[in-house]
């Protein structure tokens, strides 16, 4: 699926040369480290649903967390904006450390951290506004001074939108096609500027051609941010992302290394099986 | 179970359970439309009383319903567009009327008279009022008929909304208003303003503190000063120009400048030529109330007016109200000319205009709607601020464990429990707890107003939360991550989603608090009250107090004219709020 | 866009963003605790006046006494709350012969029998029903529904009768009994219906064998809510039943056991506690009175009786959306 798909790729593909030629680039330097975790364990009640998680995420790279449903990869990343604080049963235990700071010390606001760090969702959910009032949103919140209208131009460029939806942004973000709408969520996720963005499978709900303009988009976006990403589909985690994490079921991190070598060469076995569609 | 038996039996057995089910599904039918049918027999008896129909002569009816009602079924159909149902309309209005006349004489020369119903009023009631509403249902689908009622809509209820407002000036000091409106509002307003076009979010802060120091001044310097202008430029100035403002604004944000302008500014200049010089140049009309009643009903139609014409379709649907009207002048014109004798219905202007009296014709319901506008207009705020905050509360600010989680449940609890509490009960408390501890006085708008307001709370809170809860979760997921506070996510992305919600809900306990009498009979509302309130502690009375005082008289009169007038006039309010109610639900629904 | 600093500002924000979320939760805890409030002061007033009514009247005068009449002028007042208690019973009871058939019939149809067309029709209009004010109620049935009684099957009837007022009663209370065992019988799955058809039996047969059945704790405490309803009724009954507490006569009948004709009571005028209160308030207001306080006894009587079938009903309720 994937070979054929990245050949059928719509040849606007300014883009994607420009992938090819940073993805190389960037895998080759070491980076400082934007977020990281230490001996992370989160629990649903009595369930446990990451099991002594440690891992250290590079800046300004697209890192790609993969593995079974029900593996605790969508609970990992939302430990780092701290959005599992909105359910109740859930527990944290560890550290979680973004730009050197614990953000389960008692002294860190999750309001504060979640300015710092964007999300896109799994579902497109633009609000209920005109496309303007959506990406100016995390603007509005954060009681930004400067020129709105400039900030949205540009984060609506930055999410490969601008062109399309110009002319129209008072109208409702709702009236978009699904694939315009995940990036209006893109765009408002990075109008405030934050330093990580957080992907929980974005590309799920979209169809093929919807979903290969938001992956482009990605390898972009890495140019500025830290992005990291959840996604079930493995050819998608191959295509895009410098660095990859395997978990596997119990929440477990079964190994963490360069995508080429998670994908080409990897140590655990039972990852290679998973990766080769044995289980999973 | 069937196995084991023969064809035969089977089949038979068969036969008894059908005939069995068959007989049930109508028995339960039949119960369904029961208490439904029940109600139809009283509304009909009670509108033939309260228009005084059972003396109507038939030639009166037949002229009026050709000259208003076939021309409105024509315009329904028109917009419908729909073949089929023009015919099946046709068919159902010319068999429904020999059926009926057919029907009616063989009762009335078999079983025996049925008093005050004739065939003719038979046909109105059971075929043409069940038709027309049948067609306005499907013409407002159309897009002429959707148009053509909107407008109509708009007039009436604006019509309404302005008198009320002039309505609520009875009570409140017009001189007050004016200078809170003009050293707190407008001040406020224009900070506001200025820190939203120009991005300043220190001057958006800064507007409600502008706000509530203006409304203090204006409180310290309403008893120094004592010359203000005269009621009509003070409604000129404080209601209808930011009214003509705001639907200028609107037309603004959509089309044009100039239409704009003219959006605002023509309605803004009727009203004000008929408020200052309308009976000074012969109209009939003029003063502060025509003034009100022009901008509020005015702005709202040139608004929908300029969206009409900037969609472009259906525009001929705005000629309703001339249909309308030209209808019935042409009927009145047809009755004079023949000299055939009208009807003198209990619903008219007298009754609605002057004040009670012993003698049935000149009784009047003003005072009586006049008190009920007020106590609505205060129970509105009251409920509607209590039941949102606390539905936010219940909704988005409370955990499931923990101290705040068994809080959360005990509320929920009681607001259920409140909610089937018997409103004879709340009429003790506000007696008990308003008039008498807290001496807000016997049966006056304060006590009344607050204690109709916790008795609705219960079920503006409970439709306040179902709105609140359907707001899907990715929302405020979505707005969570953004780094949104509570507050923030509350405000920018619930309430607005919610909000048609809440305001349909809060409509609808609003219908139930019109028609309370027992808690106003607990804490002493007047039965009857000659002359409108003027002030917020002076004895009220309401519609259905009133309806109450009347249905006590031993006269004909009363009972069969002047409390059916009451009854039409207090149901035709109940059934514009929840029918505005309804479609702010539909419509939101649709998604508009 | 701009390089990421050494350690991220992460602290609790200012004072001052801290106190205006403070202050928005407050104020809404605050209106959430007014219900609660509200809750207290109707038990505190009701049991304030009460227990000065009880410090005059002994609670076993007032639960056994048959005579009702708090005007002073009448010579002795007594106050006894049985007459109210038999007006109430014998309005109740009618109207529930009204409400309960017909409404479970209603809710069995709904749930059963009618398109989603029929029912996107009907449901608004039964709850019309309960959205007419109950003062109008109480005008039909003495202007129209009276005299219509009298002129067809009981000439015999008084103008102010328990009859017509407990039939508008009965009517108003039909949407709470339809639209509670209705949401009860469409909350049983589909599975047991299913399972009813393949063995053979009928429409008829799986809708009172099956679903009724197994919607029953539902339709109960639908039963309940709606006879609390018409014990708290008020308006149609003070227009149309008139105010006058009488005591039944006791007949003698077969084999002598005493019994009460219905017709004694319904043809006839007579008083509910409800009634009792609304006398007492359009007459003397002034506190401290013993018909004043009598009127919170009443009140609280009242309040306990339909606060315990509230509460009985969602205990019943509870069971129902547990089972499935």
């Amino acid at each position: 699926m994937s070979n054929t798909e990245t050949k059928t790729e719509p040849s606007d593909s300014l883009i994607t040369t420009d992938v090819e030629t940073e993805s190389n680039d960037r895998t080759a330097p070491s980076h400082r480290t934007a977020v990281a975790a230490r001996d992370l364990n989160v629990y649903y009640g009595d369930e446990q649903a990451i099991d002594d998680v440690s891992i250290e995420i590079p800046e300004k790279r697209v890192t790609a967390l993969i593995g079974p449903s029900g593996c605790g990869k969508s609970t990992f990343l939302r430990c780092i904006n701290r959005m599992n604080d909105m359910i109740e049963v859930c527990r944290v235990e560890g550290d979680v450390e973004f730009g050197g700071k614990n953000v389960y010390d008692a002294d860190v606001d999750p309001v504060a951290l979640r300015r710092k760090i964007g999300m896109v969702f799994q579902k497109p959910n633009p609000f209920p506004k005109s496309i303007r009032d959506n990406v100016a949103y995390g603007l509005k919140i954060q009681g930004f001074d400067g020129d709105v209208d400039a900030r949205v131009e540009e984060s609506l460029k930055s999410a490969a939108l601008w062109d399309e939806v110009k002319d129209q942004l008072d109208s409702s973000g709702l009236d978009l096609s699904g694939g315009q709408q995940q990036r209006l969520c893109i765009a408002r996720a990075i109008a405030p500027d934050p330093e990580v963005i957080l992907m929980d499978e974005p590309t799920s709900a979209l169809d093929p051609v919807a979903a290969s303009k938001i992956e482009d988009l990605i390898d972009d976006l890495a140019e500025e941010y830290t992005v990291i990403i959840v996604t079930h589909n493995m050819q998608q985690a191959a295509r895009i992302s410098d660095r990859t994490a395997v978990f596997l079921t119990g929440g477990r991190l079964v190994e963490y290394d360069d995508t080429t070598k998670i994908f080409e060469d990897p140590e655990e076995q039972r990852v290679e099986d998973y990766i080769t569609g044995k289980f999973g | 179970m069937a196995t084991d038996t023969d064809a035969s039996r089977v089949e038979g057995f068969g036969e008894v359970s059908r005939v069995r089910g068959i007989a049930f599904e109508y028995l339960s039918l039949g119960a369904s439309v029961l208490g439904i049918f029940a109600l139809a027999v009283l509304l009909i008896y009670v509108t033939i009383d309260a228009f005084d129909l059972a003396g109507a002569n038939p030639l009166w009816l037949l002229t009026y319903f050709l000259t208003l009602v076939v021309p409105f079924l024509g315009f329904c159909l028109y917009s419908a567009r729909d073949p089929t149902l023009t015919r099946r309309a046709v068919a159902v209005g010319g068999g429904g009327l020999v059926a009926v006349a057919a029907v009616f004489t063989a009762i009335e020369t078999f079983v025996g008279q049925i008093p005050r119903l004739n065939w003719q009023l038979t046909y109105l009631f059971v075929v043409v009022v069940p038709l027309t509403g049948y067609l306005v249902y499907m013409g407002a689908r159309g897009r002429p008929g959707s148009v053509g009622f909107g407008l109509i809509g708009r007039l009436i209820g604006g019509a309404a909304i302005g008198m009320a407002f002039s309505v609520l000036f009875l009570v409140f000091d017009e001189r007050l208003w004016f200078l809170v409106y003009t050293l707190g509002v407008v001040p406020a307003a224009l900070v506001y303003g200025y820190g939203h076009t120009r991005d300043v979010s220190s001057a958006l802060t800064a507007a409600l503190p502008t706000a509530i120091l203006g409304t203090l001044l204006a409180v310290f310097l309403r008893p120094i000063i004592d010359t203000y202008p005269t009621t009509v430029f003070i409604y000129l100035w404080t209601l209808a120009i930011p009214i003509a403002a705001a639907g200028a604004l609107v037309v603004d944000a959509r089309s044009s400048r100039p239409k704009a302008v003219l959006a605002g500014g023509v309605p803004l200049g009727l009203a004000a030529v008929v408020g200052l010089f309308g009976r000074a140049i012969g109209l009939g009309v003029g003063g502060p109330n025509a003034l009100l009643v022009i901008a509020v009903a005015g702005v709202p139609v040139a608004v929908y007016l300029d969206r009409v014409f900037d969609v472009g379709e259906g525009v001929i649907g705005l000629t309703l109200p001339v249909l309308l009207i030209a209808g019935a002048l042409a009927g009145a014109a047809v009755v004079e000319t023949f000299g055939i004798p009208t009807p003198s219905p209990w619903v008219s202007e007298t009754f609605l205009t002057e004040a009670p009296s012993r003698n049935a014709t000149e009784a009047g319901l003003y005072p009586a709607i006049v008190g009920s506008v007020i106590i609505i207009a205060m129970v509105a705020v009251l409920s509607f601020v209590l039941g949102v905050a606390t539905s936010v509360f219940l909704e988005e600010y409370t955990a499931d464990t923990g101290i705040v989680g068994a809080l959360t449940r005990l509320l929920q609890i009681n607001i259920a429990n409140l909610a089937a509490v018997p409103s004879v009960v709340y009429g003790l408390l506000g007696l008990g707890l308003f008039a008498n501890l807290l001496g807000f006085g016997f049966g006056t708008a304060v006590t009344v107003s607050l204690t109709l307001s916790l008795l609705i709370l219960p079920i503006t809170i409970i439709s306040a939360q179902e709105a609140i809860r359907s707001v899907p979760d990715d929302l405020r997921r979505g707005s969570d991550a953004m780094g949104a506070t509570r507050w923030q996510t509350t405000k920018n992305v619930v309430l607005p989603e919610a909000f048609p919600g809440i305001l349909t809900g809060t409509i609808l306990a609003l219908g139930r608090a019109i028609g309370e009498t027992a808690p106003l009979i607990m804490v002493g509302a007047a039965t009857t009250v000659f002359s409108p309130p003027s002030s917020l502690f002076s004895k009220f009375s309401a519609m259905p107090m009133q309806i109450y005082a009347w249905a006590n008289f031993p006269q004909a009169e009363f009972r069969y004219g002047v409390v059916a007038a009451g009854v039409i006039t207090l149901l035709i309010i109940l059934v514009g709020m929840n029918g505005t109610a309804i479609l702010l639900r539909n419509r939101a629904e649709r998604g508009d | 866009m701009t390089d990421s600093t050494e350690s991220p500002d992460l602290q609790r924000r200012s004072g001052l963003t801290r106190l205006k979320e403070g202050t928005y939760g407050g104020f809404f805890a605050a209106c959430a605790v007014i219900t609660l409030l509200t809750t207290v002061a109707i038990i505190a007033t009701l049991l304030s006046d009460a227990v000065m009514f009880f410090a005059e009247v002994p609670i076993r005068e007032f639960l056994t006494s048959t005579s009702w009449s708090p005007n002073p002028r009448g010579g002795g007042q007594t106050f006894g709350i049985v007459a109210l208690v038999i007006g109430t019973l014998t309005v109740t009871i009618t109207a529930a012969f009204v409400a309960l058939p017909v409404g479970t019939l209603t809710a069995i149809y709904l749930s059963e029998y009618a398109t989603s067309n029929a029912r996107s029709i009907l449901k608004p209009l039964l709850e019309i029903l309960a959205g007419i004010p109950t003062v109008v109620y109480g005008y039909f049935a003495l202007v129209y529904v009276t005299p219509a009684l009298k002129a067809t099957m009981f000439p015999e009837m008084s103008t102010f009768n328990a009859l017509s007022a407990s039939l508008m009663v009965g009517i108003m209370t039909i949407p709470m009994v339809s639209s509670i065992s209705e949401d009860a019988m469409s909350a049983v799955p589909d599975d047991l219906r299913q399972a009813g058809y393949g063995l053979g039996a009928t429409k008829f047969e799986v809708s009172t064998g099956i679903v009724v059945p197994a919607s029953i704790s539902g339709i109960a405490s639908s039963y309940i809510l709606a006879v609390s309803r018409a014990i708290g009724e008020t308006m149609i009954v003070v227009v149309a039943m008139g105010a006058q507490a009488q005591m039944p006569a006791v007949r003698e009948g077969l084999l002598g056991v005493p019994y009460i004709n219905p017709a004694d009571t319904l043809l006839d005028s007579g008083m509910t506690i409800t009634v009792a209160m609304v006398q007492i308030a359009g007459g003397d207001l002034t506190g401290g009175t013993i018909p004043y306080d009598a009127m919170f006894a009443l009140g609280l009587t009242l309040f306990v009786v339909t606060l315990v079938m509230n509460v009985l009903s969602d205990i019943i309720a509870e069971r129902y959306r547990e089972e499935y």
